[in-house]
């Protein structure tokens, strides 16, 4: 009897704890599962983001759609990677890196995410201001210093999880791209042939091109946010296969809005050679589909991305540093309960205000804010393989191999763009 | 239960101070899962609480102060939240370090009276006792948590189902303020098979 029982037990197969909470969901879970990933998918889309996809749509027309598509399946794992590293260790990106590394690298890997994330503030608040000056005709200065009150007192006295769910409304407003793009009659063909062979230029204004798609795309302040997120939903590893639903509808609906910005900027602006110079050149992408109100949708579509952004954006800020520092932090919590987190998020408008005030041209720092983000993501993704790769700190949900190698890819891509780019630069200069 | 009726001196308190117009002190079970709003004696409670039971006893707080400076009781935004994680499938082991023995006891006692926790195995290990972390922690984090007893630091060490994780986690790093905080991966409950 003895030997039978310890037969059966050599027969039966260890559970993981990762089979013993995996899933099979149905169409109507796909619903039911939206959360921070879906929100993760629209702050990827700020201001500065469409101001990118347009210049690249106009400058270098569908040549870079396949880099979109190879960006795709790259930013789901990244981003999927940080919200499993969060469930699995029940805590944000700042907290682990700290944890697991020490604060000599947790300390400039936060400061890494921190700096260009500010940047991108200023750009995005200024891209903003753009939209309003477009709708109401004051200039784009006197806009910034009240959006960014408001959006600062928003953030830190209202429920910015319960409003980001109204501002993702405003963000449809993008999706006009998706019928201006059919209404400007591209060659779909063409359209088809750069989307899945690849064309590499060796040209400065390519490169840089392509670090700006690929650091709007793949941007390291989503990693932090995607973290901090699941750290207040606090689904947990038994909801993995929700959250990772939820990551792939958000992020695969973000970067169909993203590919549809090039198609509509492509055949509208690059076919005439028209270069963007300001919020109203970039508009009339979407003149096929909405003729003379073009600047008007183009504008809400502006303002709810900023909106939805900024807001994490500076959110982001203040749970890497918090997270470092071990302060009480979470956008839940009330300013009293949790006051230096609050202070970092108050700051960082601060500071973007200040840059957006002083920065001269909207469209070049909205550009350059995304090259920066591509310049520092590979040493963020390398990062979350490390953790993420780690038996120690994930247990039976350490990643597989297909997932290390799409981790992997990314970093590898982006390290190539940066060298190629810096090369470019060495060899012929910035390009104008 | 138990646990709300240990904090109810801290409850009353916390609804004078709401009733005199301090709208913004955390609850003392609940925390900033429940906001509260008071405007001309209409009382607002908003938030995601983990459990209708929870919802009920903090309704019940409310509507016993009606006529004390609460003519109304609005709670349409107070919600369960929708979980579908169940307890008993994996449990997690929680670290956290303290600077000495006293202030670990002090921690345990807040993570347990705040938390939804029954740990299924907890201790307090220092260096008088450092042979216990080999019973208590998963042995791939032995070594970490040795150096932390080196350094004079008392552990807390809390075995949880994971459902429990975030909680405890949260209470251990920023409520207690541990000078360092690990949770060792989700396994499989002990007994548990699929």
């Amino acid at each position: 009897m003895s030997e039978l029982g310890s037969r059966g037990a050599r027969v039966r197969r260890r559970v993981s704890a990762r089979e013993a909470v995996s899933e099979h969901l149905g169409v109507r879970d796909v619903v039911r599962s939206i959360g921070p990933g879906v929100i993760t998918g629209g702050a990827d889309n700020d201001p500065s983001g469409i101001a990118s996809y347009s210049i690249i749509g106009a400058t270098a027309g569908f040549a870079q759609n396949w880099l979109l598509l190879l960006a795709t399946p790259m930013l789901i794992a990244v981003i999927q990677m940080s919200a499993k590293v969060a469930n699995v260790t029940k805590s944000d990106l700042a907290t682990v890196l700290r944890t697991t590394f020490g604060a000599r690298i947790a300390t400039p890997a936060v400061l890494l995410m921190v700096i260009p994330s500010v940047i991108t503030m200023g750009a995005d608040l200024l891209a903003m201001a753009a939209a309003l000056q477009l709708i109401t005709g004051v200039r784009y200065i006197y806009w910034v210093v009240p959006m960014a009150a408001i959006m600062a007192v928003v953030t830190i006295f209202l429920d910015y999880r319960v409003v980001s769910r109204y501002m993702l409304g405003l963000v449809a407003f993008l999706a006009t791209y998706i019928v201006a793009a059919f209404l400007a009659k591209p060659d779909w063909l063409d359209v088809v042939r750069s989307t899945f062979v690849p064309q590499v230029s060796l040209t400065p204004g390519y490169m840089l091109a392509a670090v700006a798609m690929l650091g709007t795309t793949i941007t390291p302040y989503l990693f932090f946010w995607q973290t901090s997120g699941e750290v207040e939903e606090k689904r947990g590893v038994q909801q993995l296969t929700r959250t990772n639903l939820d990551i792939t509808v958000g992020i695969i609906w973000s970067n169909l809005t993203a590919f549809f910005v090039i198609v509509a900027t492509g055949a509208v602006l690059f076919s005439h050679q028209t270069p963007i110079r300001t919020a109203a050149d970039a508009a009339r992408a979407l003149e096929p589909f909405a003729g003379h109100y073009a600047p008007d949708i183009f504008a809400v579509g502006i303002i709810g991305a900023g909106l939805l952004a900024i807001p994490v954006l500076a959110a982001s800020s203040a749970f890497g540093i918090a997270g470092l520092a071990g302060w009480r932090r979470g956008l839940g919590r009330n300013p009293k309960n949790a006051p230096q987190f609050y202070i970092v998020i108050g700051l960082a408008f601060l500071v973007a205000m200040e840059l957006a005030v002083s920065s001269v041209d909207p469209v070049k720092a909205l550009f350059y804010s995304q090259v920066l983000n591509g310049l520092v993501a590979p040493v963020m993704i390398i990062l979350m393989l490390v953790l993420t790769s780690s038996r120690k700190l994930m247990g039976d949900f350490v990643n597989g191999w297909l997932t290390n190698a799409i981790g992997l890819a990314a970093a590898v891509v982006m390290v190539l763009a940066d060298i190629a780019l810096s090369y470019q630069i060495a060899a012929k200069g910035v390009p104008s | 239960m138990r646990r709300q009726e240990r904090a109810g001196p801290r409850i009353d308190a916390w609804w004078d101070a709401v009733l005199a117009g301090e709208t913004g002190e955390a609850h003392p079970i609940f925390g900033d899962q429940v906001k509260v709003h008071l405007r001309e004696g209409r009382l607002t409670l908003s938030g995601d609480l983990d459990r209708r039971e929870d919802r009920s006893a903090l309704l019940r707080q409310a509507s016993s102060r009606i006529g004390r400076g609460i003519s109304h009781v609005d709670a349409s935004a107070l919600r369960v939240a929708d979980r579908h994680e169940k307890a008993g499938i994996l449990e997690q082991t929680l670290v956290a370090a303290y600077p000495d023995r006293a202030t670990a006891g002090l921690a345990r006692k807040l993570v347990l009276e705040h938390s939804r926790v029954a740990p299924k195995e907890e201790g307090i290990v220092d260096h008088a006792d450092a042979r216990r972390l080999r019973e208590l922690v998963p042995k791939e984090f032995v070594d970490d948590a040795t150096k932390r007893i080196e350094h004079g630091d008392a552990l807390l060490i809390l075995r949880v189902d994971e459902t429990a994780g975030f909680k405890v986690r949260e209470l251990l790093e920023e409520d207690t303020r541990s000078t360092w905080t690990i949770a060792t991966p989700p396994r499989l409950s002990s007994g548990n098979g699929k």
